[in-house]
């Protein structure tokens, strides 16, 4: 159990051995850092978040790595999403990250501009099977601090059993707002309330970002500024403001009583709007027989404002001491295509294309493949890493959209604490 | 979370005033430093130290990250402008106004049932207590989330008296009620303590009160109140001091958010988001330290208010 003076006592021992690693930290420091043979190996740390079945996935590309590289072994260790940037925190205040980790877009400038990742433009990983507009996602002011591992895209999920039961057509995804929100409302009536539309999608940070792109907005202004106004922001959630307390959107208290759990993943409603990888996932939880994916509404029929996101990306702690065999498992685990076949489509579809051409799709994983195909003409350039403390603002919009619908905030009230952090956050990172 | 009974002057321990030599007494406390030494290194390393270093980053503005920057009492000043500060504090106040009277009166009253001879009371009175062993406990707080959850066990029981309200955990006005049923269910470590405060008063003062013809309700006024007055101070200063400490129920229970709608954002949970979600260490020791204060402050109080209500048996009084 943890009570506040263990707390403090923690944050304090963090600190007095950062300072103290501080300390001893520096030397020996050849390029490549040291080097391992077969009979006397390095051993690497690596650390990623997800569920078993990602630790399964992750332990057999691991021992693939080390059966074809007998001069590095792999320690791997993992945690859930929540959890995993709690303890990156600490790790990186008492400078010991993994030498490799799984990262997330969310916290790439909180740790590449704060120089905890180590440049990989100055060790090798083969880039060349990569789309060049992909890139650029992984890179802050030149230099690159993560390689994506895969892409993932915004969609509308949908169980066409569910619908057909209601008797109600399946959506082609060329719809505007007004169109699905329609939609949404149908399911409501139809089932009598059994089944809820969707959860509210003006709640999801990701969803905002994509319809501020439809109107030609960038979320956040290259010099680390918010690049829309509250204006915007009351607008967006104004989109759902006559379904909120309707059949056609789920009540703020399912949502948290379901969670970790997610509404759709609990069969309680008809649609989901949410990223393209979560297909795994939402199947073995709902136990559907089949999901499928359309794009996500637009007033622009000729703007989706859709881009194809690196879903997770590979990076390196700047302290490694073993670049040479850090870099060689984060080339292994991008460009492989045995490691495409043990993924799939679970971490997002490949980025690189050796991987991605290296995979069989099947059933589902090519579902959630076909769907990235379909939406190739709209696709837009990726956005820029977010802003430093994005997690925070991201954690914030998803809180205030939360208070907005028990009713707690007005939608006026929403954007001003909404901004009021944000902000007082832009100018605390400032 | 030990409390060690040691609480009326009575049971004092006396110290033998056998005479010794002076330099035998230097030998004695050189040995009593010895062996204390593991526990103040201690002390001092894991303890006072980090006291002091989080006193200092309580000034600075500190991301974990780059070193800390000195902003004097910035943190302590933008707190009262924080909502969400103002917010933790409203929750975590309301929890302790509420939570610890009840908690220590279903200790007390359990402990009454208890102090009677009977058969098996061994037994019960440790199935009693063993809630509080386990109650801090990760697996309670998911236990009791899922009891309190849409259609779990509480939902349902309600349900078969008419009482319709849903699950409480997703309920913004039902779940302080939950959280303050949960300590009170928690009410072991302040019972053991009454209960041994029971057994030291003397039976015959309930005899002589009898005689004269005093009832349960008056036995219990004027003779059981006062004569445990100073467990009551004892186990009340304690309980106050671990409500505003709770945290690992709260962490659990909401995800680690605080939600459903900030119903459930305690101080310390609050703290520890600033410090290791926002990555606002300096926020977060500021607010450790304000915490601290208040805590003793309040304990100032009780301490003062104490002198008219508690008595001392072999007081003038």
């Amino acid at each position: 159990m943890i009570n506040r003076r263990n707390f403090l006592t923690t944050v304090a021992v963090g600190t007095a051995s950062a300072a103290a690693l501080a300390a001893c930290g520096t030397g020996g420091g050849t390029s490549a850092g040291e080097t391992g043979s077969a009979e006397n190996p390095v051993t690497i740390n690596y650390t990623w978040w997800g569920n078993d079945d990602r630790a399964e996935r992750t332990r057999k590309a691991i021992a693939l790595f080390e059966s074809k590289n007998p001069d590095i072994k792999v320690n791997g260790n993992f945690t859930d999403f929540a959890g995993y940037w709690q303890k990156r925190a600490t790790e990186a205040a008492g400078g010991g990250l993994p030498d490799v980790m799984q990262w997330d877009l969310s916290y790439l400038r909180d740790y590449g501009q704060r120089n905890q990742l180590l440049d990989l433009g100055t060790v090798k990983i083969n880039t060349d099977a990569f789309d060049k507009s992909l890139l650029p996602s992984g890179q802050i002011r030149g230099k690159t601090y993560g390689i994506p591992t895969s892409t993932n895209a915004f969609a509308v999920y949908y169980d066409p059993a569910k619908l057909a039961t209601l008797g109600i057509a399946e959506p082609t995804g060329k719809w505007t707002y007004k169109e699905f929100n329609d939609f949404l409302t149908e399911v409501g009536t139809k089932s009598k309330s059994a089944i809820f539309g969707s959860t509210d999608y003006t709640g999801v940070w990701w969803m905002f970002n994509i319809w501020l792109r439809q109107n030609n907005i960038e979320a956040f202004t290259e010099d680390g500024k918010l690049g829309f106004t509250k204006d915007d922001m009351k607008k967006w959630w104004n989109q759902t403001a006559g379904l909120r307390g309707t059949p056609a959107i789920i009540t703020e208290e399912r949502v948290t009583q379901l969670a970790p759990k997610s509404p759709f993943g609990s069969n309680v409603t008809a649609t989901e709007v949410t990223w393209d990888n979560f297909m795994a996932g939402y199947l073995a939880d709902s136990g559907a027989k089949e999901l499928k994916l359309v794009p996500v509404p637009s007033d622009d029929p000729d703007n989706l404002g859709l881009f194809l996101k690196p879903s997770m990306l590979m990076v390196a702690s700047a302290k490694t001491k073993f670049k040479d065999a850090a870099a060689r498992f984060i080339d292994f685990m991008v460009n492989d295509p045995e490691v495409g076949q043990i993924f799939k489509t679970s971490r997002g579809v490949p980025a690189s294309k050796t991987q991605r051409d290296g995979t069989t799709f099947e059933g589902t994983d090519k579902l959630v493949v076909d769907y990235e195909k379909s939406i190739e003409q709209y696709l837009k350039e990726a956005p820029e890493p977010p802003i430093v403390g994005f997690g925070t603002l991201e954690a914030s919009f998803k809180r205030v959209s939360s208070d907005l619908n028990y009713g707690k905030l007005t939608i006026d009230g929403a954007a001003d604490a909404w901004f009021k952090e944000a902000e007082d956050l832009i100018k605390q990172n400032a | 979370m030990t409390q060690s009974p040691t609480l009326s002057r009575r049971s004092a321990p006396s110290a033998s005033p056998l005479p010794r030599k002076s330099r035998q007494r230097g030998a004695d406390a050189r040995a009593g430093y010895t062996f204390l030494l593991p526990w103040l290194l201690g002390f001092i390393a894991l303890t006072l130290g980090p006291m002091i270093s989080s006193l200092y980053l309580s000034f600075t503005n500190y991301n974990l990250f780059d070193p800390p920057k000195w902003i004097g009492l910035d943190n302590y000043t933008t707190m009262f402008q924080d909502e969400r500060f103002l917010q933790s504090v409203g929750v975590t106040v309301g929890y302790v106004v509420f939570g610890t009277p009840l908690k220590l009166a279903a200790a007390l009253a359990v402990a009454m049932l208890l102090n009677s001879a009977r058969k098996g009371q061994g037994f019960y009175r440790s199935a009693f207590y063993a809630p509080s062993l386990i109650g801090a406990s990760v697996s309670i707080a998911i236990v009791w989330k899922a009891m309190f959850g849409d259609s779990g066990p509480v939902d349902q029981g309600l349900s078969l008296f008419g009482i319709n309200i849903g699950g409480w955990v997703g309920n913004p006005s039902m779940t302080m009620p939950m959280f303050i049923l949960l300590t009170v269910w928690q009410f072991g470590a302040p019972m053991v303590i009454f209960l041994a405060g029971l057994k030291q008063i003397p039976a015959d003062l309930y005899e002589a009160a009898s005689m004269d013809g005093a009832g349960p309700v008056r036995k219990f006024f004027n003779i059981t109140w006062p004569m445990l007055s100073p467990v009551v101070f004892f186990n009340l200063l304690m309980e106050t001091i671990h409500a505003f400490q709770i945290f690992s129920s709260a962490y659990i229970i909401s995800n680690g958010e605080g939600g459903p709608a900030g119903s459930t954002l305690f101080y310390t949970l609050y703290l520890y988001l600033r410090g290791f979600s926002d990555f606002r260490m300096g926020y977060a020791s500021a607010m450790a330290w304000l915490l601290l204060i208040v805590v003793g402050i309040l304990t100032l109080v009780i301490f003062k208010t104490s002198k008219g209500w508690v008595h001392y048996s072999g007081d003038a009084k």
